[in-house]
């Protein structure tokens, strides 16, 4: 009995022999019973202890129906491999980590903005750890103030929410629960790559932001990011002035991104599914009705349909998924980024969950289109980017996956209008376009491909209606002054997309 | 011979029927795919349809053969009616929202009315024939007691409603 006193270690290293013990002197029936004491005294060592600690960015705030982030922090005694768990209203959020003594993991997930959010993380045999966080949702508009000092900056009609550096998010996508943003050298010296990053990113969707007093180096960072033709990104020597600046930038439309319906409209419902079913209907009636006309007999009336049945849900399994991307991406010509909103459809099959790979290059920004649809997702523990997203599913059932952000764009756009309606396109950037589209006074004139520098002329009477919605719908994002080109996407260079993907680029310029 | 014809024409009537449901079924999912709405409803619909149709063929023929030809027979032409609409069954369901626990049971429930109706027409077809009644008369009884069952499945079409999950 001696044995029970000592360490853990040496237990295990009894248990692990179990003849030794076996051997010993003494009825058979209690060195067995010493046996499976020592053994289940071994197994019994403490489970891992997690930490859990959840801050939302913007210091909690957010607003109804967008999205922020959680920054979640897990340290552990214990290597072990945990999961965590995040439900932010119908929507989750799913991570396995692997948690290593004295190393904290930070996890930085985009979440709905629900009023509760529950985060929870566990190892395996060991209780859950368990936080749950608030957002304060916002019904006036937000704005988001990071400076040094404590001067106070208020916008009539939103709600001020001061912050530090580390408040801001490290994903493009939260930044929709902010309206306008201000921020001086240090707060913006503060942030991370990470950071940095997304706020380009959320400068390129057009979001307004104000820099205070920002010295060469930053000015270099954020130079040519600001998107609808740098309207948004706006630059001021003191607060006084960015109030002014964002006052103004807010009595004026921004272009706001294409909804996710009007991407959808882009690309017609894929009907192979309906059709396959339709020919299996069809097959199974003529077939029954076949067999009805040549056999007579009870057996024969039954087993059709019942061995049809078990064919049909068998075809069912068998039949190929589908899925449709739609990338619709525009920027103002000369600058370097252009912003797109992507829309991926997927039509179910069977009753049941399914899950469904997210291309990796649209990842950082991967929502439901439907705030209502109850949607899982898998998130990479490295890189915090969404894996996979995982939906209740039906036969015909449509569920749709939004996804946005901004993508570095060299498409100069140089047209001189003459005297005679002639108008002169070239391509005064550094790399060749292909084919496109110029989209001028209402009709769609053919551009051919142009190599740097070179030229093309555009007559007042070449211009087509426009009949397809693609051409409409980019007629209708081009400003009522301006021109634009428009551009099939090469989609070719994105990983993991399905093969019925189409994309566009709209590069718009004033008109000339 | 004659009951072979009734067996077919009864898998023949239960094949239009399921048919006539496909093709109303089909061509509402593809006007719901095309708008973007939700294809479960008319799924949820087509199941319904063809409990309905089904059960009040069922009422109708089955219990009239029996009255007519016997159990055996009754039970041929019940099964004909209902079996042929299977695979379009599991097709609607697996597009509707509906639980698999409440189309099974319905389903069930008219294979149960196969066994049982057929049961009705041989009581009726006996009870005739002890009061001596003219055949004509049992026929035309056969096709009321028929036809008031069919009545009220309709009527209380309301009770086996699918609920959606």
């Amino acid at each position: 009995m001696a044995a029970l006193w000592v360490g853990s270690g040496h237990l295990l290293a009894r248990c692990s022999d179990p003849l030794e013990i076996l051997s010993g002197s003494g009825p058979v029936w209690r060195r067995l019973l010493l046996g499976l004491a020592l053994c289940g005294t071994a197994q019994a060592a403490p489970p891992p202890r997690i930490d859990l600690v959840v801050m939302p960015a913007w210091k909690g705030w957010s607003r109804p129906g967008r999205t922020t982030e959680l920054d979640i922090r897990l340290t552990t005694d214990t290597a072990t491999r945990a999961t965590l768990d995040v439900v932010a209203g119908r929507q989750s959020g799913h991570v396995d980590v692997d948690l290593r003594p004295g190393r904290a993991v930070r996890l930085h997930l985009p979440v709905g903005s629900a009023q509760a959010v529950a985060v929870s993380a566990a190892a395996p045999g060991g209780p859950p750890g368990q936080r749950e966080v608030s957002i304060a949702q916002s019904e006036s508009p937000l704005l988001g103030v990071g400076l040094a000092t404590d001067d106070g900056v208020q916008l009539e009609g939103f709600h001020t929410v001061a912050l530090a550096a580390d408040d801001l998010p490290r994903n493009a996508s939260a930044y929709a629960s902010i309206d306008a943003l201000i921020l001086d050298t240090p707060t913006l010296s503060a942030l991370d790559q990470q950071q940095l990053g997304a706020l380009v990113a959320h400068a390129a969707g057009c979001g307004r932001i104000v820099v205070v007093n920002t010295d060469a180096r930053v000015r270099r960072v954020l130079d040519g990011a600001g998107g609808c033709g740098g309207h948004a990104l706006m630059s001021a020597t003191s607060l006084t002035q960015a109030k002014e600046m964002l006052d103004a930038s807010l009595a004026v439309n921004l272009a706001a991104p294409m909804s996710p319906g009007g991407i959808g409209q882009l690309a017609p419902p894929d009907p192979r599914i309906w059709n396959r079913v339709a020919v299996i209907v069809a097959a199974y009636f003529a077939v029954a009705a076949l067999a009805v006309l040549f056999f007579s007999t009870l057996p024969v009336l039954l087993a059709l349909p019942a061995l049809a049945t078990v064919a049909v849900l068998a075809l069912l399994h068998a039949m190929p998924s589908s899925s449709q991307l739609v990338v619709w991406s525009e920027g103002a010509s000369g600058t370097q980024l252009a912003r797109y909103q992507a829309w991926q459809r997927f039509q179910g099959l069977v009753r049941g969950q399914t899950r469904v790979a997210i291309p990796p290059q649209l990842a950082s920004a991967a929502l439901p289109c439907d705030s209502a649809q109850a949607m899982r997702f898998a998130f990479d523990a490295d890189r915090g980017q969404a894996l996979s997203a995982g939906f209740e599913t039906r036969l015909f059932r449509q569920v749709s996956l939004c996804y946005s952000g901004s993508f570095p764009m060299t498409r100069a756009i140089a047209i001189q209008a003459h005297s005679d309606g002639l108008r002169d396109v070239q391509n005064a950037g550094t790399t060749a376009w292909p084919d496109g589209v110029v989209l001028a006074g209402g009709l769609a004139h053919s551009l051919p491909a142009l190599g740097p520098g070179a030229h093309t002329t555009i007559g007042p009477n070449t211009g087509k209606p426009l009949r397809d919605a693609v051409l409409r719908a980019a007629m209708a994002r081009t400003p009522p002054d301006g021109v634009a080109a428009l551009w099939a996407l090469d989609l070719s260079g994105v990983a993991a997309v399905p093969i019925d993907s189409t994309g566009w680029l709209l590069v718009s310029l004033p008109l000339p | 011979m004659i009951d072979a014809l009734t067996r077919r024409m009864a898998a023949l009537a239960g094949l239009a029927l399921a048919a006539a449901v496909a093709l109303w079924w089909l061509g509402s999912t593809r006007l719901a795919l095309d708008s973007g709405s939700d294809a479960s409803r008319s799924a949820d619909a087509a199941l319904q349809l063809l409990w309905l149709v089904r059960g009040m063929a069922l009422v109708l023929l089955g219990t009239r053969v029996a009255a007519l030809r016997g159990w055996a027979p009754g039970l041929a032409v019940a099964l004909g009616l209902v079996a042929p609409a299977w695979p379009l069954v599991v097709l609607a369901w697996s597009a509707s929202a509906a639980p698999f626990g409440h189309v099974a049971l319905l389903e069930l429930l008219l294979l149960a009315g196969c066994l049982m109706l057929p049961l009705l027409g041989l009581g009726l077809r006996r009870a005739l024939r002890q009061t001596s009644v003219a055949d004509g008369l049992g026929d035309a009884l056969g096709t009321v007691v028929g036809a008031a069952l069919a009545a009220a499945v309709w009527f209380t079409r309301g009770l086996w409603a699918l609920p959606s999950s």
